[in-house]
């Protein structure tokens, strides 16, 4: 027996250690997960098309964007996940409380709508990425849908965390698809540090590019995910230290991972290859970059999809539930959460079945997803700084120091400008040129 | 969630899962109600209503351009 750790026989989940690092080690891998999960999920397929397709387009030249952005992502989920602990409480359930029913409906529909359309969109990537691998789609989709629900429906909140992590560490696969496209790693470095622009200079296509990633990296419903998520895993006030640094290791690895498939995108760049989304993008890099890359790029689209969709269709059930006052928690048996359990398998049915529709003009569904998520992250985030300032609700302990709203609002506005431009772009084009 | 307790040798640390702890007293565990609308509130949301407006006129403009009424 290891002579630092033994476990107490008569209660599952207690632990005696001898050592104080030891002590906090345990911990951290306890209340490790959400952070991790809700940042690598946000690498979903439509955030590799945004990725790879930065790469090809403009090399390397966007790589010190994830750099700022890692901060960003940080600061905005850091927030989620105090507020989580703070209150024990979803996003949806906050909002809808806080702020009264207008507002708690108006944020809730947006983020059912939103959702439910990127979901689709990741039905489309795994039957786009299946279909190059020999797999029909009437048999990918269907096939994973059911996956996908078997995922959540067994009544355990760890049994469905364990296998996403799972699925999350699968993207340390990125860095070997990274390395095998043979980067040059001094360009990488400091196109890493120090901001660059293309020979072509700054057009309307880079700043749409960077707006698309910087909406790609902060999604609506990740402010909803990871706070039901703190709370459904019951996380101490004790553990908020723990959770940041979960938090923290999320957006370093996503972030890392980001900037791995703008190098893959890169690869393509340099050798010429045209794509229009990356299941194009592998197979025609096959013939250079060999069947590892091909394969891999192929799989990992499938992985971030599958990722994607439980992530979102998991807020989008936790946030109903949330809003119902219904019983809405993995740990619970189907028969005891019904409507939490069929708002997620409507979610998936539904978008799997729509993908499976011939002649989808997927090219409207993202349009939507870009204006409803224009629409859906700003004023997601400012309920989240106001509830954040709540002294009422959260006390003098677990509000924002004076410092924090200084980044926060700092954020807000630039998001508010993005997310305003983005939506003018995609709305009324013309308006630019 | 960790306790220390000292023997007569050495300490030794409890550790629980979170899942298995006793639950806490959140904040706000009772109905509070809807937000006091202090300035900044207001201002905020003030500022929100206007955005959404915004982006309403705007997805107006694409529909009636898409449909060929703005020629």
């Amino acid at each position: 027996m290891n002579p630092t750790l033994t476990k107490t026989p008569n209660r599952s989940g207690t632990f005696q250690v001898r050592s104080n690092w030891m002590r906090h080690l345990l911990t951290f891998l306890m209340v490790f997960g959400p952070g991790l999960i809700v940042m690598e999920a946000d690498n979903d397929a439509g955030a590799v098309s945004t990725y790879v397709q930065a790469g090809s387009q403009y090399g390397l030249h966007l790589l010190w964007l994830l750099v700022l952005l890692l901060p960003v992502t940080y600061f905005i989920q850091e927030m989620v996940a105090r507020l989580g602990i703070a209150t024990g409480k979803g996003h949806a359930a906050m909002i809808y409380e806080r702020f009264g029913p207008w507002w708690g409906r108006f944020s809730l529909m947006d983020l059912l709508i939103v959702n439910f359309l990127t979901l689709v969109t990741e039905f489309a990537a795994i039957s786009l990425a299946l279909s190059q691998l020999g797999i029909s789609p009437y048999v990918a989709v269907p096939v994973s849908a059911v996956g996908l629900i078997g995922l959540v429906v067994t009544g355990s909140y760890l049994r469905w965390e364990r296998i996403v992590i799972g699925l999350c560490l699968l993207d340390f696969t990125w860095f070997g698809m990274a390395y095998v496209s043979h980067p040059v790693w001094h360009q990488v470095v400091r196109s890493t540090v120090l901001p660059s622009f293309p020979a072509t200079g700054i057009d309307s296509s880079y700043i749409f590019l960077v707006i698309a990633i910087v909406g790609t990296t902060i999604a609506p419903w990740q402010l909803f995910f990871q706070q039901s998520c703190v709370a459904e895993k019951r996380l101490r006030f004790a553990d908020l230290k723990w959770a940041r640094i979960d938090t923290l290791v999320g957006a370093l690895f996503t972030i890392l991972v980001a900037g791995a498939m703008m190098l893959i995108g890169d690869y393509g760049l340099r050798h010429g290859v045209k794509f229009q989304d990356p299941a194009q993008l592998a197979t025609a890099l096959a013939p250079i970059g060999g069947e590892f890359l091909r394969r891999g790029l192929l799989l990992m689209m499938v992985n971030a999809a599958v990722l994607g969709t439980t992530a979102i269709s998991l807020a989008s059930a936790w946030a109903y539930g949330e809003v119902q006052g219904w019983p809405h928690s993995l740990h619970k048996k189907v028969s005891e959460a019904p409507g939490f359990y069929a708002v997620y398998v409507l979610c998936v049915g539904a978008a799997a079945v729509i993908v499976l529709i011939p002649k989808l003009s997927l090219q409207l569904v993202i349009l939507g997803v870009q204006v409803l998520a224009g629409l859906m992250l700003p004023s997601a985030i400012i309920f989240l700084q106001l509830l954040l300032n709540d002294h009422a609700l959260l006390g003098e302990r677990w509000v924002n120091r004076r410092w924090n709203n200084w980044v926060n609002w700092t954020i807000i506005v630039v998001l508010f400008a993005l997310s305003l431009l983005l939506a003018a772009q995609v709305i009324a084009p013309r308006l630019f040129s | 969630m960790t306790t220390s307790l000292t023997s007569f040798d050495m300490p030794t640390y409890t550790v629980i899962h979170p899942l298995k702890d006793v639950p806490e007293q959140k904040c706000g565990g009772e109905y509070l109600g809807k937000m006091s609308m202090t300035r900044s509130v207001r201002i905020s949301l003030f500022v929100l209503r206007g955005y959404l407006l915004l982006m309403m006129g705007m997805l107006a403009y694409h529909v009636l351009n898409m449909a060929g009424i703005l020629h």
